[in-house]
């Protein structure tokens, strides 16, 4: 009963709402009509209340669905391609390269300075930013230009689900949004109850010790709030960098030695295995480059975004 | 004389101190007797390279900015002042930007020594008039081109999407940890070069701190003096930057610090400067080392931090009026 019941209090809050508020409702109802034959009749029970509430805000509720999206960020770029909205992006900023149909964009700057001439003259319905990365100054200003705005607040890989919806409800696509949100919540869950299975009965220090490098020289490394070590904890290994003061903390060479990880993953960048070399020739007394476990993995974990997951399992692929 | 000869010989003592301790304070400190087989690697090729960087980038620093104060006349003169940096940051960021990876982990350092040096002969020859060279000619085209590559440094960054280069760029504002052996000889080649020739060449700068005139009545060309000493400056800040980026501080008030106990004859305060300079960033590698591990703070950030308040406290405390 609870869907029915979220359904009628919502048709009840429906006069004070406003009506972009409908959105939210279009996604509810689209749920209640998935599978199953007693949401079916439940469904038919509210029939004649949706149907009111449907005709009375259809044409309000159209005009709210944002046709003009300009997004600033990379991985909010990303979403809104793997929601559909593809056609509705107007522009994106220079950073936005994947995937490919973002090379067709025109781009109004980069993350930290997109143009605020060229944002405004696009005339955009909504423009959208990331917490990280982009000026929270530049956001005000549009506001206060009455443009519509919204910031994914999402930081670290459990809270990329909820992010993805919010972004669906902002631009119009609550239904697909469910959809991509669930698909990530199943692999969240599913990576968990694998560490719960089968690593959790080690104990901290028989937990392999993995290093992931950001860039080699000069060294920096996944430190903790960072998406890669977010990864490393869910795949049930200890990230030997887990315990910095910053996310992304330039490390110690010595350090590295002593602690001795048994894997190393290096994120991939322009020249990277030429730069690598020259750290790895001076790690060569650590397991992980003795035994040959020093992988190049994708960028995906560089964003969160729909490939985030896929390079959390790509992790889990190569220490499995 | 007798408390000069101790202040010297305290002086020496010093950096062959920090050294030693240099190699033993870390994040874990390391008993070299009893060291296992991990400490003793990382004493060996980890934490000796670095020192030694650490050492010959601050004599290097801390020599060049006794002779440069001195043929620029100017109190305020560091390494960093004719722009010989910013050439080198941007010669790197360039090389990187066009893919040159020929030569592994050699590549950035020698990008930017070899922008270092056409830097310094730029400004060179725009400060070379009627047969010499004159010091605020020097120094004007130095802020000048400074100026000039660091709007060019910050126009490749702001137009580039690559966070590759960003990062590869982060060693400019002072990296030690890429130290390793092989880049030891050509530091010492260098920067050895550099100081042995501002050595060879103290007197005259002598002479032509008290002016070109004085200097000619010496029997001293002040032109081809300068000269000299130019080219001595432009090699030690080229190694210097190669071998770590930019650390702040050293060059500039060192020498000062130097002058406050040895008085300004430049064939005590050169060496003093770079036994002193090396010294302090030795130390201040440490501390940055050591203050957050398994984190590493950049070293230029210790050596002002430390070096600044006691620079300070001199000031107010001798008895100098002019510097």
């Amino acid at each position: 009963m609870e869907e029915g019941e979220d359904e009628v209090k919502q048709g009840a809050i429906l006069g004070t709402a406003r009506p972009g508020d409908f959105l939210f409702l279009k996604g509810a109802m689209v749920s209640i009509s998935g599978p199953g034959k007693k949401r079916f009749t439940r469904l038919i029970a509210f029939f004649p209340l949706t149907i009111t509430v449907f005709v009375s805000l259809f044409g309000v509720s159209f005009a709210e669905i944002p046709k003009r999206i300009i997004s600033l960020a990379p991985n909010v770029t990303e979403i809104l391609f793997a929601l559909g909205a593809e056609d509705r992006v107007i522009a994106v900023s220079s950073f936005c390269d994947y995937p490919e149909g973002t090379k067709l964009k025109p781009t109004v700057g980069g993350m930290s300075n997109p143009s605020l001439e060229a944002v405004v003259s696009l005339n955009p319905d909504i423009v959208l930013f990331s917490i990280d990365g982009n000026p929270k100054a530049f956001e005000e200003r549009l506001r206060s230009m009455n443009v519509r705005t919204f910031t994914l607040r999402s930081r670290r890989i459990t809270e990329l689900p909820a992010g993805i919806r919010q972004v669906g409800a902002a631009v119009g696509a609550p239904d697909k949004a469910e959809a991509l949100a669930r698909e990530t919540e199943k692999k969240i869950s599913a990576l968990e109850e694998r560490e719960r299975t089968i690593r959790k009965p080690q104990s901290a220090a028989q937990r392999q010790k993995v290093l992931f490098i950001i860039w080699p020289e000069p060294l920096i490394v996944a430190g903790p709030g960072s998406i890669a070590d977010d990864a490393l904890q869910m795949i049930g290994v200890l990230n030997i960098s887990g315990n910095t003061v910053s996310s992304y903390p330039k490390y110690s060479i010595e350090e590295i030695i002593r602690q001795a990880p048994d894997t190393i993953f290096i994120g991939k960048g322009t020249g990277m295995d030429k730069v690598a070399d020259g750290l790895l020739k001076r790690l060569k007394s650590v397991p992980a480059v003795r035994n040959r476990r020093v992988f190049y993995v994708s960028d995906y974990l560089y964003r969160l975004g729909p490939r985030t997951m896929q390079g959390v399992e790509e992790l889990e692929r190569l220490l499995r | 004389m007798r408390s000069m000869k101790l202040k010297i010989v305290f002086i020496v003592c010093i950096p062959v101190l920090a050294f030693g301790l240099s190699l033993v304070a870390g994040p874990k400190m390391i008993n070299p007797f009893s060291a296992d087989d991990i400490s003793r690697e990382i004493l060996f090729s980890i934490r000796a390279p670095r020192s030694l960087v650490a050492l010959l980038m601050g004599m290097a620093l801390g020599a060049s900015g006794a002779v440069l104060q001195g043929i620029l006349k100017n109190p305020l003169a560091d390494p960093y002042i004719l722009g010989i940096s910013s050439g080198a940051s941007l010669a790197a960021a360039l090389g990187i930007m066009a893919g040159a990876v020929f030569l592994g982990t050699f590549t950035i350092p020698l990008l930017a020594f070899i922008g270092a040096l056409i830097t310094g002969s730029i400004v060179g020859i725009m400060g070379w008039k009627r047969g010499g060279l004159w010091p605020e000619r020097l120094l004007l085209a130095g802020v000048g081109l400074s100026f000039l590559f660091s709007a060019l440094l910050m126009l490749f960054m702001s137009i580039s999407n690559d966070e590759g280069l960003r990062k590869a760029m982060l060693w400019i504002f002072g990296d030690l940890s890429m130290s390793e052996w092989s880049k030891i000889p050509y530091g010492v080649i260098f920067v050895g070069i550099g100081v042995l020739m501002s050595l060879s060449r103290a007197k005259a700068l002598n002479a032509l701190i008290l002016g070109d005139e004085f200097a000619h009545s010496l029997g001293f060309s002040p032109h081809k003096e300068r000269f000299i000493l130019f080219v001595a400056v432009g090699l030690l800040t080229a190694a210097s930057v190669s071998l770590g980026g930019m650390i702040g501080f050293i060059g500039l008030l060192v020498p000062h610090i130097i002058r406050f106990f040895i008085g300004s004859d430049s064939r005590l305060l050169i060496p003093c400067s770079a036994l002193i300079g090396g010294a302090l960033l030795c130390v201040a590698d440490i501390i940055s080392k050591s203050v957050l591990p398994p984190m590493e703070l950049p070293a230029g950030i210790v050596t002002a931090i430390i070096g600044s308040p006691y620079f300070l406290y001199l000031l107010r405390r001798k008895n100098v009026l002019s510097i």
